[in-house]
């Protein structure tokens, strides 16, 4: 029971000031909605280009890559948070006050989670607005969103992970930069098939064009390697959750 | 050892990985029910030894027990029993006075129904009642302070750690702070750690004093035996005429030990001696002194006696020192 209220209190008070303060949440709207404006409109002709063979469509194709790097952004956003709380000394409270400090993590982690999920809703509202077909049905858009999910849970544990261990705002770009260049190595505008040269060996071998591909095989209805995106999504999620449970033994040590 | 509301700290040690130690192996009992002052200068290592006894950082060596658990093994119970007010008020300023109080309560695992109207008598309790409902980046010092410590006595604590809990503050709202950890004590019998560097607090609030620089405990005991420990009080003559002088000390010889003072003439006064003596053998000889003040003991006198420096030399120093260090 303890351990559930620090959970909610700390994910109470982590969405009560996104939500509150359109400074927090507005970036985390804002930035996956101009992506997919940007790519899925402005990039529309790229599904003319011969050899991409995507039935559901250009817009469909983006949504996919926008939804789960909003996913790995919410993560990394709050990961922001959490260094500011390390460096205002907000996080003294929540360490002298929690009996099993795990919830902290925890709490921060399913406020990530809420927080990403208003921003997949008003992104999948709007893809269907404007025109998104989908193939697959229910149990798969089920599959894209959990697979989405779990790339938020890594996002969030990374995040947090540097930053309980460097415990300032400073440390925002080493969140940022690795997930920014693991997320755009990957097939972002056209499928593997037509990249070329250096970047089609990187994303050939970056575990994100395994979650990407599956994920548009979701919306097309047909979708590969299922069972090896998940192991993936679920073993860098392991990885991370120790990687974050880490940095916060290593903030204990410090003294928070 | 103490019961369930104590502290108890044996060979307690802390070092920094680039620093000399900051808790050099202290020793001290705080018993239940008791005010104990830990009073030092900037630096001494008050609040390292608050931060190691709240469970936020773990000793280098030694034992402590707080409320007859363990910090290094039994942390989540001590957490559970505690109260802490930091030197810097944990607060987040986006967030009003009751949302704080709130996410206090859910922390410490208030039960449900409680946690409003225990937030509202807080909020009274520490005078936030019209602030209530504002954002903390609004508030002034004493607010924030106020709001700590209510923050600090939501799960109704055993057991309560104030560092420096009025650093800063202006003289009105330190008194206020000062009436409610005397009456947390005197309502709840609740056991106060207290740091200060200031000389008065430690005076007024604790039943006991543990005197600490550089990381060792100098000296502890009541005020008053600390005060009497380094000696009598002492008799300050103010002359009418720098002429008066000689004749004056002449005349104080009589009643004990002189003291060197450029404002007046002082004597430590001699055993079985009090003020009264002199009034009486002024009047009797009809020496002319413009005031005659009796000047008890402080505790500064006793830092002074047991570290050779002043209170307040001790916080420069300390100052210097940080100074240098960031140079």
């Amino acid at each position: 029971m303890s351990y559930w209220n620090v959970v909610s209190a700390v994910a109470w008070r982590t969405l009560k000031n996104a939500l509150t303060n359109p400074q927090i949440l507005l970036p985390t709207m804002m930035f996956p909605l101009f992506f997919f404006t940007a790519f899925a409109g402005g990039l529309s002709q790229v599904s003319q280009v011969p050899g991409f063979d995507f039935p559901p469509g250009y817009t469909a194709f983006q949504f996919v890559f926008v939804l789960l790097q909003s996913a790995a952004f919410g993560g990394v956003f709050t990961g922001f948070g959490v260094a500011r709380d390390f460096e205002g000394g907000f996080a003294k409270r929540l360490m002298l006050a929690a009996p099993r400090r795990s919830g902290i993590v925890a709490g921060y982690a399913l406020a990530a989670f809420v927080r990403w999920v208003l921003v997949a809703v008003m992104l999948t509202v709007i893809a269907f607005a404007v025109g998104m077909n989908v193939g697959g049905g229910a149990v798969d858009l089920v599959g894209l969103f959990t697979l989405a999910a779990l790339v938020n849970l890594c996002g969030f544990f990374w995040a947090g992970g540097i930053a309980m261990r460097f415990r300032t705002i400073q440390a925002a770009p080493l969140m940022q930069m690795p997930v920014f260049l693991i997320l755009f190595f990957a097939p972002v505008y056209v499928p593997l098939e037509l990249l070329d040269g250096w970047i089609e060996g990187v994303a050939s071998v970056n575990p994100v064009t395994y979650l990407l591909e599956t994920g548009r095989g979701f919306v097309a209805g047909d979708a590969p390697h299922i069972a090896g995106a998940f192991a993936i999504a679920i073993g860098l999620g392991l990885f991370f959750w120790v990687w974050a449970f880490r940095g916060l033994r290593n903030a204990e040590a410090a003294g928070a | 050892m103490t019961d369930g509301n104590g502290i108890e700290v044996r060979g307690l040690v802390r070092e920094y990985k680039k620093g000399p130690r900051a808790v050099d192996g202290i020793d001290l009992t705080v018993e239940p029910g008791e005010i104990y002052g830990f009073l030092g200068p900037n630096g001494a290592g008050k609040s390292t030894t608050v931060h190691v006894l709240t469970t936020l950082l773990p000793p280098t060596a030694g034992t402590a027990l707080v409320g007859g658990y363990d910090v290094v093994k039994d942390g989540p119970r001590i957490r559970g029993l505690i109260g802490v007010a930091l030197q810097e008020a944990a607060l987040d300023p986006l967030l009003t006075a009751r949302d704080h109080l709130r996410l206090q309560a859910t922390l410490q695992s208030v039960p449900k129904e409680q946690r409003s109207s225990r937030a509202d008598e807080l909020i009274h309790r520490v005078g936030l009642v019209e602030a209530a409902d504002r954002k903390v980046q609004g508030y002034s010092g004493g607010m924030k302070r106020r709001l700590d410590l209510a923050l600090a006595l939501v799960h109704t604590p055993r057991i309560l750690f104030l560092d420096e809990p009025t650093t800063g503050l202006d003289p009105q709202s330190r008194t206020d702070i000062w009436n409610e950890v005397a009456l947390m004590r005197r309502e709840a019998g609740v056991t106060v750690f207290l740091t200060t560097q200031y000389l008065e607090e430690a005076d007024v609030l604790a039943d006991r004093v543990g005197i600490i620089d550089a990381g060792k405990i100098v000296a502890e005991g009541t005020p008053a035996e600390l005060k009497a420990e380094i000696g009598r009080p002492s008799v300050h003559a103010i002359p009418r005429t720098e002429d008066d002088r000689p004749k004056i000390a002449e005349f104080l010889a009589r009643f004990g030990e002189p003291l060197a003072s450029t404002r007046d003439v002082a004597v430590r006064l001699g055993d079985g001696l009090g003020l009264t003596d002199i009034v009486r053998a002024v009047d009797a000889d009809g020496v002319d002194i413009a005031d005659l003040e009796l000047h008890a003991p402080t505790l500064d006198d006793v830092f002074l006696a047991k570290t050779g420096r002043t209170l307040e030399g001790a916080a420069e120093e300390a100052e210097e020192a940080q100074q240098e260090k960031r140079k």
